[in-house]
């Protein structure tokens, strides 16, 4: 058994380390002088994750149920621990100094009985797990005591690291990357096998227990599992049509729909829809999972495609679908008002054969062959060609119809999941967006005094997942959504200085703007020229947010463009 | 094996007092009776319950262990009417709890007793101070603290039981003088609690004629009082807040 308290000392250490390659050893170590629970559990603890994303356990402690527990383990007042907050600038470190203080603490039995009190790395997840199993009446004050506890048993820095991890934020630099290479080198396999096992399961913790188990033979034999959601395959924002096809020779055109991506598991008559985050939105959709049923003729499979509402024959708005998404109630008006159209245009996974090799072509004809199209469920048209001009045609074609622009795909590429490569490439007219989560944010003036009035926004950095800021955002909204948005803000506030604030990074805007500046003031070294909000996308998660890579690519390419 | 049937007034009571502390419970069978000892998850509270068989009008019981799901229990409890009989019934083979009352039917599913946090080690206290007063004043007293505070402070002074709350602004002192109490064993006291557990425990304990309050000095509480008319008892402990300078 390992203590908890010995992987608060892990990352204490790591706090202090720059360079990821230290890190990385750091962390592989650490996984070698641990047992397999732990070590499933400690692999997603380190990059600030409690479950893996597949699993339907949510942790879903705010910054405002985290307050109340250390007000009641501490016996400071909310007010005081929301001040500790501000002046450390981090809720782990307010944690900590909250429950040092000895004034009317809470203390429990420990105290009186003669025990073992130590806390271990299964005891912190075994609570976690009470945590997001708490359900129904009274369910509150379980979440709080079971939070308490930990608090309560917590010395010297654990709890810092309990209350990093209540809020999923570890801010200790560890990412998917670091986790990834420190499994490799602590058993002694290649990351891109680590990689690949992830890709397939979207669970670190169980490729690195497989991993240290059964070694590079098990790793290998990790594959997906039906209903669990893989990563999808993203695309890039193109250079233009005629770069790509003179580069790519021939390409593969669908039209690029503004709808929500959803990735379908078909088990039989079992039937599962994930949202681009990976949720389970299934009980939301129940057409769509009649299209499925009725329509695909596969046993099994898992399915790429994207819902898109209609009205008069027109898409209709994005914000609609997302009225679809996630309801729990009036599911079945909603279907009948709000009727969606489902286009699918991959598959990855048929009658127990992973596709992932199988170029696009192959994949396309086993998907046609799956689908019995009806007036609903599609599958996207596409046209292999050569020739700019039939591209050109489909594009106006496609924006004609209302549509976003279309997607040029290279037909011998492979299904890579998770990855943003130059296979899939999307045109789309509009200026470019780039989608940057809400890190915080400040009071307005005047008129807006009462509301949250520009948004600090963030980019990714990839292998830390560490959120670097870029400027702020204030324009583009209208008072209505600002209203919402300032409601929706004011339950993430961590932190609050004056009219500075500082949020739970959670929420995504897509943001336009009309070009990426070199900037010393913000910590990705990056500003944007007149940043607009486009919208809120609710479907998107923080992880998901551009890169600094991205950044600096796209930094570099419109250089180029000044250029010519 | 377990059937028994019994007034429902009496199983709401056992109900509310061990769910008030715990979401699941694990509850102990034998031929006297059921008993359940659990801790809160904060490990703050603990409850002890003993049911004997005598509170039942039929009673037959292995020696067992039932998990059960006592939220649930509850709420399927509060549908049986006043002093309306209700049986209770394990069916082994498919690890169910059956609850029967006038004419409803019920099978609930049971929690495998090994997924439930294990049973407290109970301190071994020895409290200076006994104080037995009636529930209702003892509920009287949180309500009134709940006003100022969020925690309350009890203690003895010669022979007054005394209560307190305080917040920045606000204070609040009851002083319960003998003449008011059933009884009181003076001693040095003074101990001082949340009152979010202590209102859980007076739901169960302010119906209780009698209740019985044990205090030191920045110790746990115990409160015990009778369920059943007397046959069967609970028995709270509440670690203390600790205030140190």
């Amino acid at each position: 058994m390992t203590s908890f308290n010995d992987l608060a000392l892990i990352c204490e250490r790591i706090e202090n380390i720059s360079g990821s390659l230290e890190i990385t050893q750091v962390v592989a170590d650490f996984f070698l002088s641990i047992d397999d629970k732990e070590l499933e559990i400690t692999s997603r603890f380190i990059m600030g994750q409690i479950f893996p994303v597949w699993s339907p356990l949510q942790l879903g402690i705010g910054p405002g149920m985290l307050y109340a527990t250390l007000s009641r383990a501490s016996g400071l007042p909310v007010r005081d621990i929301k001040e500790l907050v501000k002046k450390n600038g981090d809720v782990g470190l307010a944690a900590k100094e909250a429950m040092a203080n000895n004034n009317k603490t809470q203390s429990t039995f420990a105290t009186f009985v003669e025990e073992d009190n130590v806390l271990s790395i299964t005891d912190v997840y075994m609570r976690f797990v009470n945590i997001a199993k708490a359900s129904g009446k009274g369910s509150q004050a379980t979440r709080i005591r079971n939070l308490q506890f930990l608090f309560a048993q917590a010395v010297h820095t654990e709890a810092v690291y309990i209350a990093r991890l209540a809020i999923e934020e570890l801010r200790i630099g560890v990412g998917e990357g670091i986790v990834r290479d420190a499994i490799a080198r602590a058993f002694d396999v290649t990351k891109d096998d680590v990689e690949m096992a992830y890709i397939l399961t979207n669970d670190m913790g169980m490729v690195a227990r497989e991993t240290r188990l059964k070694g590079i033979e098990g790793l290998r034999k990790m594959d997906i599992t039906l209903g669990r959601p893989i990563k999808q395959m993203l695309a890039q924002i193109s250079s233009g049509i005629e770069p790509v096809v003179r580069e790519m020779g021939s390409v593969a055109v669908e039209w690029k729909f503004d709808g929500a991506r959803v990735q379908i598991h078909k088990d039989g008559n079992n039937i599962t829809i994930f949202s681009r985050r990976m949720e389970d939105v299934t009980d939301s959709l129940p057409d769509i999972v009649s299209m499925i049923r009725n329509g695909i003729t596969a046993k099994s499979a898992i399915l790429d495609g994207e819902v898109v509402v209609f009205e008069d024959e027109k898409p209709g708005a994005f914000q609609q679908i997302l009225k679809r998404f996630r309801r729990k109630y009036d599911v079945d008006i909603m279907v009948s008002k709000i009727p969606l159209q489902l286009f699918l245009f991959d598959i990855m996974y048929i009658n127990g054969m992973n596709l992932f090799n199988n170029n696009l072509v192959l994949r396309r004809q086993q998907l046609l062959e799956c689908v019995n199209p009806s007036a609903t469920l599609n599958v996207s048209e596409q046209v292999i060609t050569s020739d700019v001009q039939v591209v050109n045609n489909i594009y106006m074609t496609a924006l004609d119809a209302g549509h976003e622009g279309v997607m040029l795909k290279n037909p011998e590429s492979l299904y890579s999941p998770g990855k943003r490569g130059k296979n899939w490439l999307k045109v789309k007219p509009l200026m470019e967006t780039l989608d940057l989560v809400v890190i915080g944010g400040e009071w307005g003036e005047g008129r807006r005094a009462q509301m949250i009035g520009s948004y600090q926004l963030a980019c990714i950095e990839s292998t830390t997942g560490q959120f670097l800021s870029m400027g702020r955002v204030g324009t583009g909204i209208t008072d209505d959504l600002l209203l919402e948005l300032t409601l929706r803000f004011k339950d993430l506030i961590i932190i609050e200085r004056g009219t500075e604030l500082d949020f739970v990074p959670e929420i995504v805007f897509e943001v336009a703007f009309e070009e990426i500046q070199k900037s010393p003031t913000y910590n990705s070294g990056y500003a944007l020229r007149f940043p607009r909000l486009v919208r809120v996308r609710d479907d998107r998660d923080p992880n998901e947010v551009d890169t600094l890579e991205r950044i600096e690519q796209l930094y570099i390419n419109q250089k180029g463009r000044v250029d010519i | 094996m377990f059937k028994a049937i019994i007034e429902s007034d009496k199983l709401k009571e056992m109900i509310e007092a061990v769910s008030s502390i715990v979401d699941e419970g694990k509850l102990n069978l034998s031929s006297d009776g059921i008993s359940i000892k659990a801790v809160d998850p904060a490990n703050v509270a603990m409850v002890s319950l003993n049911l004997n068989s005598d509170a039942f009008e039929e009673f037959n019981a292995s020696e067992g262990e039932l998990g059960v799901d006592l939220k649930r229990l509850g709420d399927i409890v509060d549908m049986a009417q006043k002093a309306e009989m209700v049986e209770l019934e394990l069916d082994e083979e498919q690890h169910k709890l059956i609850i029967r009352m006038s004419g409803l039917t019920y099978k609930i599913a049971l929690l495998d007793p090994a997924s439930i946090r294990k049973e407290p080690k109970i301190p071994q206290l020895e409290l200076p101070a006994t104080i037995v007063l009636s529930g209702n004043d003892l509920k009287r007293a949180v309500k009134a603290a709940e006003k100022v505070s969020d925690h309350m402070c009890m203690g003895v002074e010669g022979e007054t039981f005394y209560l307190e709350a305080e917040s920045d602004s606000d204070r609040m002192r009851l002083d319960i003088v003998k003449d008011q109490l059933v009884s009181i064993i003076p001693g040095d006291a003074r101990s001082l609690f949340s009152l979010d557990y202590l209102s859980d425990m007076i739901k169960a304990a302010g119906k209780a004629n009698e209740v019985t309050v044990e205090l030191g000095r920045d110790f746990p509480t115990k409160i015990n009082f009778q369920i059943a008319n007397g046959n069967g008892d609970v028995s709270y402990l509440l670690a203390p807040r600790i205030e140190s300078d």
